[in-house]
């Protein structure tokens, strides 16, 4: 069954401030749709991460919150987009273990790691779309 | 209402879909004097013709009492209809009868039998009092279109009230294919039974996590003896779960090793020499009663 | 930047840390400056970060918290993580970041024993 989106909330990241705001919002909506604690957890974790990556990398950009349901199970999807230098080597910066500038390494590929879901797409000079989703669990 | 997600978003895209638009809804508030005029008429002989006919529903109404109490809920249900609204506030009425019947026990096919019975009944009725005209048509539309938005809802809440029984036996499930058991003050045993897939894994890692930090508790035991095939995917979610147990403050101690499974991980490199791991359980309790400052003496005789 | 957003205490040689609120990257920042210059004013030999009150930690505090530890080891101090909760252990252990070489205890009392147990070898050796 395709997933149907319930409702849609638009943030812009400019500051660290707008990171920890879109952080609360997604905690409220996985809470709301009674995603356990781990899930919960590991789905505000990535979206820190990914927003970090906007206001390190790109100062500005959006956060697109989108409350899903697929059949009747209760999803989050959250997109990420800039239109700063973009990422040139995508493989690379998948990869694990490199990061330019926060020297921190697993942003995306550990990122990954905690969501169902996660798609990027990125264009040097045009900007990167990053769009995690993450389903409650039986 | 939080269960089935339904947002202003929501119910605006499910109207268009039923394209019950604000003229059905003035429509049907027109309709409200007729329907208040044959209500109580509809019901007492939807009751007669179906529901106390039928062995099944029957059973529903062992005393006269809660017969009354039903019919009179009914006759507000099928009132409502003619309110002339359509928001959110109703849709949450109709979600919570939704889940009486899921609750009660009415099936799903008695729900849409009855509601089908209904609108045979109210139709006869407004075609007998108001003729076959093209705006009777208009009226009956009308009708159709909130009970099928109705009956939407209320298979949702069958499906959600299934789904929900089905994650409280997988939850049942889960806590039974991962018991922790206190072996000693501080010491608990995970004893893993079966094959470990990533979803399993994942459990076990959580719930260890979790009964850790509840008891408090210094050393866990993880028993492998029951998994049949340990290969290099368990073995690192073995890793990762002595990891994960180490930043909470306490220690993971690997038993149940068998000569085949030590010749497996050697063979597939896994490192294991982070951990603490024992042949056998009786040695991995030593080892974590040592952990925790005590030892197991022969009592001189 | 601000600083003193989040309270150390002293008690003996040790020092606590207790962080109750949420953690931005500049308050992380200005915490680990904060640390460092207190363990310079007051000569301790222990540290204790309690962070049973973040309910999430990503990569960037997670690096921040490990490099506090790694820095007062440096100014002789040894540093003891406490309260990491599930849910928090098991997000940083997916990504796989490892916070190697961090000393960690289920609470700030085993926090105590345990360095005193470090203090102890180190006099030893």
């Amino acid at each position: 069954m395709a997933a149907r989106v319930l409702s849609t909330q638009e943030m812009k990241i400019a500051s660290e401030d707008d990171v920890v705001l879109v952080r609360r919002a997604v905690r409220a909506l996985a809470e709301r749709r009674g995603f356990d604690s781990f899930a919960s957890a590991a789905l505000t974790t990535a979206v820190t991460e990914l927003g970090r990556n906007i206001w390190v990398h790109a100062r500005s950009g959006m956060a697109i919150i989108e409350e899903l349901e697929d059949g009747l199970r209760p999803g989050v999807r959250v997109e990420f987009k800039d239109l700063g230098p973009g990422i040139p080597d995508i493989d690379w910066a998948m990869a694990g273990g490199n990061s330019t500038a926060s020297s921190l390494g697993l942003g995306l590929s550990g990122t990954k790691r905690l969501v169902d879901d996660f798609q990027l797409q990125s264009e040097v000079g045009r900007g990167t779309s990053v769009r995690i989703t993450k389903w409650k669990r039986f | 209402m939080n269960k089935l997600g339904i947002t202003e978003q929501e119910l605006a895209s499910r109207r268009a879909y039923f394209q019950l638009t604000d003229g059905d809804l003035t429509r049907l508030a027109a309709l409200r004097p007729f329907a208040e005029r044959h209500n109580d008429a509809i019901v007492d002989a939807f009751y007669q013709e179906l529901i106390l006919k039928h062995a099944e529903s029957r059973l529903f109404f062992t005393d006269q009492a809660t017969l009354q109490r039903a019919v009179a809920a009914q006759k507000r249900y099928f009132l409502e209809l003619f309110s002339g609204v359509a928001d959110l506030s109703y849709m949450e009425n109709r979600l919570r009868v939704g889940t009486t019947h899921q609750r009660i026990g009415v099936a799903p096919k008695w729900y849409l039998g009855a509601y089908a019975h209904y609108l045979r009944l109210i139709s006869d009725r407004l075609l007998a009092e108001q003729g076959p005209s093209a705006e009777t048509q208009e009226k009956l539309r009308s009708l159709q279109k909130i009970i099928f938005f109705d009956m939407a809802i209320a298979i949702e809440t069958y499906i959600a009230a299934g789904l929900d029984a089905l994650a409280r036996h997988q939850a049942a499930i889960r806590e039974l294919s991962t018991p922790v058991i206190q072996l000693y003050e501080r010491v608990l045993l995970l004893p893993l039974i079966g094959t470990i897939d990533t979803a399993r894994a994942m459990q076990v890692m959580e719930n260890v996590l979790m009964r850790v930090v509840e008891r408090q508790a210094k050393v866990i035991i993880l028993d492998i003896a029951g998994v049949p095939v340990v290969d290099t995917r368990v073995a690192n979610h073995l890793l990762q779960t002595t990891e994960a147990v180490r930043l909470l403050g306490a220690s993971t101690v690997l038993t149940g090793i068998s000569p085949q499974v030590a010749q497996t991980m050697v063979q597939l490199g896994v490192d294991l020499s982070k951990m603490h791991t024992r042949a056998s359980l009786e040695e991995g309790l030593e080892l974590a009663l040592g952990l925790t400052g005590r030892s197991i003496r022969v009592k001189e005789a | 930047m601000q600083s003193g957003q989040i309270p150390i205490l002293r008690i003996g040689t040790t020092l606590l840390a207790s962080i109750q609120i949420e953690l931005r990257d500049t308050t992380a920042q200005s915490f680990q400056e904060d640390v460092l210059k207190a363990i310079e004013k007051s000569r301790s030999r222990g540290l204790i970060i309690d962070i049973t009150g973040l309910d999430m930690v990503d990569t960037f505090v997670a690096r921040i918290l490990t490099d506090t530890g790694r820095m007062a080891k440096l100014m002789g101090t040894e540093t003891v993580l406490v309260g990491m909760r599930p849910e928090v252990a098991a997000t940083l252990v997916r990504m796989g970041f490892s916070m190697q070489g961090v000393h960690t205890a289920l609470n700030v009392d085993e926090g105590l024993a345990l360095l005193a147990q470090l203090q102890g070898a180190q006099g030893r050796a």
